[in-house]
């Protein structure tokens, strides 16, 4: 008796080593297939980027084209003019993000620290703005844009989407959980609401800020449809309409120029979430769903 | 937050104006818009002749009667139904994973995330490549476990499945996070008195986790069918609403009715039936969780 | 239009005093006007950027509407439809007729394919700012015409030259109406059949493309009996590709119709269903035919043998192909039928008067027999007129490749589409749907066309009297 105790305990000990060890490398296991399975489309779009439509149409598929066709992102880069689409994106999509930061803070600030009656019922109203599809207000926000003038202009691009309704509520809900002694002290301070909102309540919503941003980056970079309509001039598009310049009308289209266009539209927005990466999950982990 | 007493008016006055910004461009480009559908919505017009006819119920009565609607309502269930168990499954899935102490989370937590930040158009594109029966990617990895390729976007059963794992791809990564973030807000108390209990894994995460990641999922429940009844641009690129109509969410068919058969009136009407259907949805929803919250 | 210009100057003040002062500001370093204002400015040839590699490469690009007007020239705004290739060339052509002449300027503005660029044209109509030349296709013109948006041609053409007795007849009869042009002939294409020669040697087939769809489904056959894996000898195409389009010919080829001149539906009687039928068979009895997303891509890959898919992917398809392709007549079934296809030009009639008349010198340019066949080898369009077809541009063309022969030698025996597709909202989308489930699913013709003539007639009936009225021969 003795004797075997320590024996089983030792026995014990091997197995849930051994166990745990199994249960390790099936965690591991896990984690490569959920990588793989996000990766590789990414990769696949890559890679038919530089691939000649024979070879895009082989079976089995080549992973890595055998002779990379370079000419591929020549051939879309000179198909239309992405330089400028590029700038316009640019410009859309800043202007565009900071005003929505902008009014989604303000807005939300008051909804949660400035007394108005009934102020439950008007949040309401702006949730229910999430709830209209861009299909439903195209045509009299067309007509609309079209009556101030602004076919064609950068105001026309971004002043509809400027609006921000989900934003807001996710700014909303984090101020909610903000410890409210800390805003009174400052209070009685003296500070003023606009001095509350950018000293206090901005510095202590950074990764909800983050958060928003990203959407609204992804959101207006990615913008199709709104931007064809009220833009007709080539000097105006946007990169994910350039992409439709690649398109063939009777459907004979060069898919390997095309991914290598596609890879314009979506590079620039990877690389800048691959940089900001860390902040912008910390931010999503960290504040998206208090309160 | 307490007000200075006497002057409630100033206090008024500077709500409005932080609001004055959003709400004069909400006020402008969505209600004026909504307002406009509804009023087009009994009305027959096709976008181009100077008059519209006032026609009254008829769009409706007409969208209701077409054979093909209650199809296109099926689909848009069939859509958002799978679209909501599915983020929902599979990003408590994912959440779960990635917040193990495990090597490389933070790298595989980027990469689950990256396709969200795609175009919807550029991941219709290549998913409809990978889809191909004959050259795709799939048809390889069905390959390896000896499947064939089924004809996804040709055959009417295949074809939502496809076009709902694309939609799931792109934004898994979106729900993880939000499920990630609510694991991280869980109390290590709660998971340490769990253990004092002797509560196993599966006790711990039915009793523990999943409670206390309701607020999450409630979260996500009403964003995720707002967002994915919406979705437009995979649909477009990959199936167009086809074949024989497989696709052709409630959503689609607006889009179809309106600007390309240039049936203003009766996309105004399917407009009007998705917003108020989203509404209903979500006050429902907001409404049985109020109850639950109250009566426990 | 300076007026325009001046009302957008004044929002762009008006909108900096407002709450909207942060977009504006973003608006307001644009190329200051509009739509018409001052044309393309150093934006759209690169200069704005200012790094070298896009001033380079945006010089070059092959899209942008190349140097702004010059004094003097009257600009016309083309709203125009083509991507990839054949963009490429329409920009080509217009730099070239811009470059050609001191008195007009075409600004050529991309708006997407015809379904976006139609949207865009009804949108500019509703917002009373309309383009003054536009491409539409042969079933989005008819909605606009209807409508009286468009311009009648006929005194125009005249007063600028262009005899419209040029024009392919059966091309420039469809887009005469009541006796009057309001549409002419540009991008025109029509289906054509295409044959994989090297595995007709192979299957010690004819080289030649079947006559008849009874020697379709016997070469089909042949080649069946090659027994390759992943081989069909026939593919069809889907709603999305526009397989409407395709089997218009096959019911003419039946004897019937989709829809009569005034818009009676016909697709539910005897003849139509015949037609439907005979492809229900060849699919699913024979096993012989298929349902391919881009019937083009199939046949270039040598996935199908046989295929009908339109002249415009003439050029890809040789292109792309690893073998000798074959191209031919329509096969018949009782008799030949084959529909026209593709898009033309049209004037706004709300445009000014000038830009109209200046509109037509474009016209005129790209009828000149080199443009035509310049447009057509590019494209795989038809050449629209007939001193282009039989000037020795084009004509080197055939020698050069026999293909375009065919197509051009089948044009004669073309004729416009019913009613049904042309003018039925959604009437492509229904018809193709329907053919859909006759391919996919196996549903007996006469329940299937059934249902899609109840569609259309329900679809038809609001149009119905306009249509009538036009009095189509």
């Amino acid at each position: 008796m003795e004797v075997s105790l320590p024996k089983t305990a030792a026995k014990t000990a091997q197995r849930t080593t051994v166990r745990r060890y199994g249960v390790g490398v099936l965690k591991y296991a896990l984690l490569i297939l959920v990588a793989a399975i996000f990766f590789v489309p990414i990769f696949w779009m890559a890679s038919a980027s530089l691939k000649d439509l024979r070879e895009i149409y082989t079976f089995p598929p080549q992973w890595i084209p055998l002779t990379p066709r370079w000419e591929n992102y020549v051939d879309a880069w000179n198909a239309a003019p992405f330089g400028r689409f590029y700038t316009n994106t640019l410009i859309t999509t800043a202007i565009g993000v900071a005003a929505e930061l902008l009014f989604g803070t303000m807005t939300a600030y008051a909804f949660v620290f400035i007394p108005f009656p009934k102020k439950n019922l008007l949040f309401l109203l702006m949730l229910a703005a999430l709830m209209i599809p861009i299909q439903v207000t195209m045509l009299p926000n067309y007509l609309t844009v079209a009556n101030l003038g602004w076919l064609n202009t950068y105001a026309g691009i971004i002043v509809p989407g400027a609006s921000v309704a989900f934003g807001t509520f996710l700014f909303r809900q984090h101020f909610l959980t903000l410890p409210k002694e800390i805003l009174e002290a400052a209070r009685l301070e003296g500070a003023g609401h606009f001095q509350l909102l950018t000293k206090i309540v901005l510095p202590l919503s950074r990764p909800i800020f983050v958060t928003v941003g990203l959407i609204a980056l992804v959101n207006k970079w990615n913008d199709f449809l709104w931007p064809l309509i009220v833009t007709n001039r080539i000097d105006m598009r946007v990169l994910p309409v350039g992409l439709a310049y690649l398109f063939d009308q009777e459907g004979n289209s060069q898919w390997g120029v095309i991914m290598a266009a596609t890879i314009f539209v979506v590079a620039p927005i990877l690389l800048i979430f691959a940089w900001a990466q860390r902040h912008i999950i910390a931010g999503l982990t960290a504040g998206a769903t208090k309160g | 937050m307490p007000t200075r007493k006497g002057r409630p008016w100033r206090d008024y006055l500077l709500f409005l104006a932080f609001i004055a910004p959003n709400f004069i461009l909400l006020g402008i480009f969505s209600y004026w818009p909504l307002l406009y559908q509804a009023y087009l919505s009994l009305t027959r017009w096709d976008m181009i002749a100077p008059t519209k006819v006032f026609v009254g119920a008829n769009n409706y009565r007409f969208m209701f009667a077409e054979p093909g609607f209650h199809r296109v309502l099926l689909n848009t269930a069939y859509f958002t139904g799978a679209i909501l168990i599915g983020s929902l499954v599979i990003g408590l899935a994912l959440a779960l994973l990635l917040n193990q102490r495990l090597r490389g989370r933070t790298l595989v937590r980027g990469i689950v995330f990256a396709p969200y930040v795609l175009s919807g158009a550029a991941v219709g594109l290549v998913w409809s490549y990978i889809f191909d029966p004959v050259y795709g990617l799939m048809r390889v990895i069905l390959d390896w476990f000896g499947i064939g390729s089924p004809d996804w976007l040709v055959n009417t059963s295949w074809a939502m499945p496809a076009v709902i794992i694309v939609y799931l791809w792109k934004n898994a990564g979106y729900s993880a996070i939000i499920y990630l973030a609510g694991l991280q807000n869980i109390p290590n108390e709660l998971y340490d008195a769990a253990k004092v209990d002797g509560a196993t894994g599966w006790a711990t995460f039915r009793y523990v986790t999943l409670p206390q990641l309701s607020p999450t999922t409630f979260f996500l429940t009403v964003t995720t069918i707002i967002f994915s009844i919406q979705a437009f641009d995979i649909i477009a690129v990959m199936t167009e609403g086809g074949p024989i109509n497989a696709t052709t969410t409630l959503m689609w068919y607006l889009y179809q009715q309106g600007f390309v058969a240039f049936r203003a009136g009766l996309a105004a009407a399917a407009g009007m039936v998705l917003f108020v259907l989203l509404l209903v949805i979500t006050l429902v929803q907001v409404f049985i969780v109020q109850r639950r919250v109250h009566y426990s | 239009m300076a007026g325009f210009s001046r009302r957008q100057f004044l929002s762009f003040t008006g909108g900096a005093i407002g709450v909207l002062a942060l977009a504006a500001c973003g608006g307001s370093s644009t190329p200051t006007t509009g739509t018409s204002g001052g044309g393309t400015t150093g934006g759209a040839t690169g200069g704005t950027t200012g790094t070298t590699v896009s001033g380079a490469a945006t010089a070059r690009a092959t899209q942008s509407s190349g140097p702004a007007p010059q004094a003097g020239q009257k600009k016309v705004t083309f709203w125009s439809a083509f991507g990839g290739k054949n963009g490429e060339a329409l920009t080509k052509m217009v730099n070239d007729f811009n470059g050609s002449q001191q008195t007009v300027f075409i600004d050529n503005q991309f708006q997407g394919n015809y379904d976006e660029t139609a949207q865009k044209l009804a949108a500019s109509i509703a917002a009373r700012q309309v383009p003054d030349m536009v491409v539409l296709s042969e079933v989005t013109w008819n909605r606009f015409s209807l409508n009286k948006t468009l311009q009648e041609l006929d005194g125009l053409l005249t007063k600028g030259g262009v005899d419209p007795k040029d024009y392919v007849d059966s091309l420039i009869a469809e887009g005469t109406r009541q006796g009057k042009i309001w549409w002419v002939p540009f991008a025109r294409s029509t289906p054509l059949f295409y044959y994989n020669r090297t595995l007709f040697k192979e299957a010690g087939l004819e080289d030649r493309a079947p006559k008849t769809w009874e020697e379709v489904r016997t070469f089909g056959l042949a080649i069946q009996k090659l027994g390759k894996p992943d081989l069909k000898a026939y593919a069809f195409t889907n709603a999305k590709n526009f397989n409407a389009w395709h089997f218009q010919g096959n019911v003419w080829q039946w004897g019937g119709n989709y829809s009569t001149k005034s818009l009676d539906i016909t697709i539910d009687q005897p003849a139509a269903i015949e037609a439907g039928e005979w492809l229900r068979k060849f699919v699913h009895e024979d096993k012989l035919a298929y349902m391919a997303p881009d019937q083009s891509i199939d046949f270039s890959n040598g996935l199908a043998a046989m295929t009908q898919q339109s002249t415009g992917s003439l050029g890809t398809i040789l292109s792309t192909a690893k073998f000798d392709v074959g191209t031919g007549l329509l096969p018949e079934g009782q008799k030949f039928g084959c529909p026209t296809g593709g898009a033309g030009l049209a004037l706004l009639a709300a445009a000014p008067d000038d830009r109209k008349q200046a509109a037509i010198e474009f016209i005129k340019f790209v009828n000149k027999p080199e443009n035509v066949a310049y447009w057509s080898k590019q494209s795989g369009y038809m050449p629209s007129t007939k001193s282009a077809r039989d000037a020795a541009e084009m004509q080197q063309q055939f020698t050069a490749n026999p293909n375009y022969k065919v197509a051009v030698d089948q044009l004669p025996k073309t004729q416009p589409q019913d009613t049904a597709r042309l003018f039925i909202p959604n009437g492509d989308q229904t018809i193709g749907t329907g053919l859909e489930r006759i391919i996919v699913n196996n549903e007996p013709t006469a329940t299937v066309f059934k249902a899609v003539a109840e569609q259309l007639k329900r679809d038809s009936q609001d149009i119905k009297d306009q249509v009538k009225d036009l009095g189509l021969a």
